[in-house]
């Protein structure tokens, strides 16, 4: 759980590459709507009833496991890491984070800093709290939350997190092309040593008043500690990758390069001192860690490690452990080709004569399928069908009364025959006479994906469309990506993928007309306007950016060029002598301090 | 002799341009490069642009090659796209781990191999030759993989005897840190070098088998020397000769690590590294380390000839 750490992630059903960001912070005390059959209800909360017991506290070690094929990367500067193993070996350490936030990811005042936003004068405020120091002793200043911005924006820097999204900061352009030395946005009322900043926008979005918006970078980094290290030589320096400083509850004792962390105690921590006095936290074969846990050689393991639904299966009914997890802040779901990138314009541009252009034929395709059947065999119950493309996590804005795409063979066929795809023999074909022959494109995963999509294709075949996978079998991640992220392509006309979204849900980066990841290219006016619907100026009002976000998810439903698939749990086990384990959004910034064990050894 | 270890090492020139180059373009001839499907959908078209740019990833092949064996002349094995680290810095962490794990496992190897190679040759066709047999055949027909996941099973979790992940215990420090990195690679090493003595064990007996039948032994025998001493000095040490070439190629194996250990041991070595640097289409450390395992292979063909050449006078090339 890392608060201030967004993970953006492509994956598919079993490889993931977790990519980049701020937060993938917490989740939901509420489970997702139960009406799901066989799906599990887990509390992201584990109330051991048990007392603290203090002798355990001071003399036993907190055993973390982070569950990881690779060894993690060692980067600990959230600005810099692009992977969330790294995010979650060093999370101890607090990753900077700023803000503390309510279950809805907003962000309230009690972190490392508050924030305030100014709609008139277009400015946010951060005041850091006056007793804030690093772990080597010195004060969190205003320079310090600046300083990631320069880390991000640099012209030479190596973060792939700088976005455009950070050009409404006054001078960020200038200062990124290399025009400016600084800033020009940021000023210090009280210096730069100071404990104020004021960050000049040119405008506000109402997205700003939540954690994992991409306006405001929501960590802080140590100017003192990484002063004279040119910004692209920063990740590969001892500062960041062996002797890095924290903010949080915990310091840094020993790293291991690739395998292991160990913490104690950060005395210079601003809030209530943890009550753990040893934590470890090491990587672990996700082959090996159901067996780790049964073995009882860990207390529980990352908050956003990757747990497969296998393992759930395998630990779920584990004397002396507790299975906790919310919704997970991501989705699989698929992607229709219905047009292109026009590398001049910048800008995703549709093609009303492609082949997958007919709302009718994507739709039944969806209704041909039966994700239901699919999430029931193979889902473990933690994972189900999604209704829209917000995860219920958020469940402020997840249109909970979509019904989605449940399976219904007579209306797909329906929609088929209406739209004119009329069946020559075995097959139909497009509504002009010529021959449909549709490519399905989806990355190699794990055996049960492999099934996942024969069965698709099987009840595909069924309505009577020849959809055949794209290059004849499941592709490798790579040559996947590479092959739809090209700005045109007719290998692929639908394809299977996820994303893990951020902690602030406003959809533009990846469904907008200019964003790249938009890698089906659908575009429609109404499409665009409801996105900048849900941050204009009268979205300032939580209902009407509600409204907004529910109309939205119609609109996508009913066009049908995006279809999240499934829904999951993101989930662990916890050994029941471990207390005060919340996971819950509201609690990030409190989670590693408010541990405490209640015996010495694990139960 | 020198003469031919001169005129081996001059031939290893051309044959390690070729093979940078070869390298080099296989590489590039993947699909996808460092940045595919690995950026934040938050970057703009431009920033990704920018990236591949600032990495030189638009340059036509001949210029990238060029930069890249300028740097590889300066030392310079570039900078890792997935580690943001040197890649000599990694593969030098990496190397480490690898080295103390193979040495381990193949000097127990040797320790195990030769005397059961021996013994069953000497013992050829008799209970303790079939028992010995039947053992290299069974250890060599399990896939390793399997052998891994049992041990680890067994002794690791259900037995508890030794550490189950890592390299070290996260909190090792001086003394503790090189008995603990000892303690690591036991099991692993144990299990190595257990499943994979066939080759040593077969080629030792066969080469004890045919000694023993050789004029050589014959006239010792005949000579009256004991049977001990024949062992030891006649069949023993002939027999080395064809190991010990096999075991100068085999230290140049050492530090290309194994996928199956370090993976289900959370190991962290030189095996990973590489399967994920082609995951991730880390173009600098994939060359990096394609070319350090050739380069390896090449001095490892030498130093198994050079062996040969000083045990086995006969063979010496003047």
């Amino acid at each position: 759980m890392n608060k201030t750490k967004k993970k953006w992630a492509v994956s598919s059903a079993a490889i993931v590459i977790a990519l980049s960001l701020a937060a993938c912070g917490g989740g939901n005390k509420k489970s997702a709507s139960s009406n799901d059959s066989g799906k599990a209800k887990l509390s992201a909360v584990y109330k051991n009833p048990d007392k603290a017991n203090k002798s355990a506290n001071e003399k036993s070690t907190l055993k973390v496991a982070e569950p990881n094929d690779s060894p993690f990367k060692g980067v600990s500067e959230p600005t810099l890491a692009d992977n969330q193993e790294d995010s979650n070996v060093f999370e101890p350490g607090g990753s900077g984070t700023l803000f503390k936030t309510d279950d809805n990811y907003k962000i309230v005042d009690g972190g490392l800093a508050d924030q305030k936003l100014d709609r008139k004068k277009n400015t946010v405020t951060i005041t850091i709290r006056k007793n804030a120091k690093w772990s080597d002793g010195q004060p969190v200043v205003a320079r310090d939350v600046e300083y990631p911005y320069e880390i991000i924006g640099g012209p030479k820097s190596t973060s792939s997190q700088y976005s455009s999204d950070f050009e409404r900061i006054k001078g960020m352009a200038d200062f990124h092309k290399g025009k400016a030395d600084t800033i020009s946005g940021f000023t210090y009322p009280d210096g730069e040593d100071g404990k104020k900043v004021v960050i000049q926008y040119n405008s506000l979005s109402p997205s700003m008043k939540f954690s994992g918006n991409s306006f405001v970078w929501s960590t802080a980094a140590p100017y003192h500690y990484y002063k004279g290290i040119p910004i692209d030589k920063l990740a590969a320096s001892d500062q960041v990758r062996k002797k890095p400083i924290f903010v949080g509850p915990y310091k840094l004792d020993k790293l291991v390069d690739g395998e292991s962390t160990s913490w104690s105690p950060n005395k210079y921590y601003w809030g209530k001192a943890p009550k753990i006095k040893h934590v470890t936290i090491n990587v672990v074969s996700s082959n090996s860690i159901d067996k780790a846990i049964q073995t009882k050689k860990y207390d529980f393991t990352t908050p956003a490690g990757v747990m497969r639904g296998q393992s759930y299966k395998n630990l779920k009914k584990l004397k002396n452990y507790q299975m906790v997890g919310l919704p997970a802040l991501s989705y699989n779901y698929f992607g229709f080709n219905v047009g292109e990138y026009d590398t001049e314009l910048q800008k995703n541009v549709m093609d009303k004569n492609s082949k997958m252009a007919n709302k009718s034929l994507r739709q039944a395709m969806m209704y041909a399928i039966d994700e239901d059947a699919i999430n029931k065999k193979f889902g473990n119950g933690i994972k189900w069908r999604a209704k829209t493309l917000i995860p219920p996590v958020f469940d402020k804005y997840a249109d909970t009364s979509a019904k989605g795409f449940p399976y219904d063979r007579k209306k797909a066929n329906k929609l088929l025959d209406d739209a004119g795809y009329k069946k020559k023999g075995k097959w139909r074909t497009q509504p002009n006479g010529k021959p449909l022959v549709i490519h399905f494109g989806a990355m190699q995963g794990s055996a049960t994906s492999h099934a996942t999509y024969e069965d698709y294709l099987q009840r595909w075949h069924k309505v009577g469309l020849n959809v055949k996978m794209a290059g004849g079998k499941e592709m490798e991640m790579n040559s996947f990506y590479d092959t739809i992220q090209k700005p045109k392509q007719n290998k692929v006309d639908i394809y299977s993928a996820a994303w893990s979204t951020s902690s602030e849900p406003t959809p533009t980066q990846l469904y907008g007309e200019d964003a790249p990841f938009n890698m089906g290219h659908f575009v429609s006016k109404k499409n665009t306007q409801l996105m900048n619907d849900m941050n204009s100026e009268k979205a300032w009002n939580d209902s009407y950016r509600k409204d907004k976000f529910k109309e939205w998810q119609e609109y996508m439903n009913d066009q049908a060029a995006y279809v999240a698939s499934d829904n999951s749990y993101q989930w662990g086990p916890v050994n029941k002598r471990v207390k005060g384990y919340d996971v819950s959004p509201s609690h990030t910034i409190d989670f590693w301090k408010d541990l405490s064990l209640t015996s010495a050894k694990l139960k | 002799m020198w003469k031919t270890i001169l005129r081996r090492i001059l031939i290893m020139i051309p044959e390690i341009i070729l093979l940078s180059i070869l390298v080099f373009l296989l590489a590039k001839a993947m699909p996808g490069d460092p940045f595919t499907g690995s950026i934040n959908p938050r970057s703009s078209a431009a920033q990704i642009q920018h990236l591949k740019e600032l990495n030189g990833l638009y340059d036509p092949w001949y210029q990238q090659y060029w930069n890249w064996i300028v740097h590889l002349f300066h030392g310079d094995l570039g900078q890792s796209y997935q580690y943001h680290e040197a890649v000599s810095n990694l593969i030098g962490e990496r190397a480490i781990n690898t080295l103390w794990l193979s040495a381990f496992t193949m000097v127990l190897t040797y320790l195990i191999a030769l005397p059961l190679g021996l013994y069953a040759g000497k013992h050829e066709g008799k209970l303790p030759d079939t028992v010995i047999r039947v053992y290299t055949y069974v250890t060599y027909c399990i896939p390793f993989f399997v052998i891994l996941v049992i041990g680890l099973w067994i002794f690791g979790y259900v037995l508890n005897w030794f550490p189950t992940t890592g390299s070290v215990a996260p909190t090792a420090k001086g003394l503790g840190m090189l008995s603990s990195r000892f303690f690591h690679i036991l099991l692993p090493g144990l299990l190595g070098a257990l499943f994979g003595t066939v080759n040593i064990v077969q080629y030792m007996r066969s080469e004890v088998i045919d000694a023993k039948r050789s004029d050589y032994v014959r006239t010792a025998r005949s000579k009256g020397v004991p049977e001990k001493d024949i062992y030891r000095h006649h069949i023993f040490r002939n027999s080395l000769l064809p190991i010990a070439a096999f075991g100068g190629y085999s230290i140049t194996g050492l530090l290309n690590g194994s996928i199956f250990t370090e993976t289900i041991f959370s190991y962290p070595g030189m095996g990973m590294l590489f399967i994920d640097s082609i995951n991730y289409r880390d173009y600098t450390v994939i060359t990096a380390l394609v070319l350090l395992f050739g380069v390896m292979n090449l001095l490892g063909t030498l130093l198994s000839d050079i062996i040969l050449g000083i045990v086995d006078p006969r063979i010496r090339i003047e």
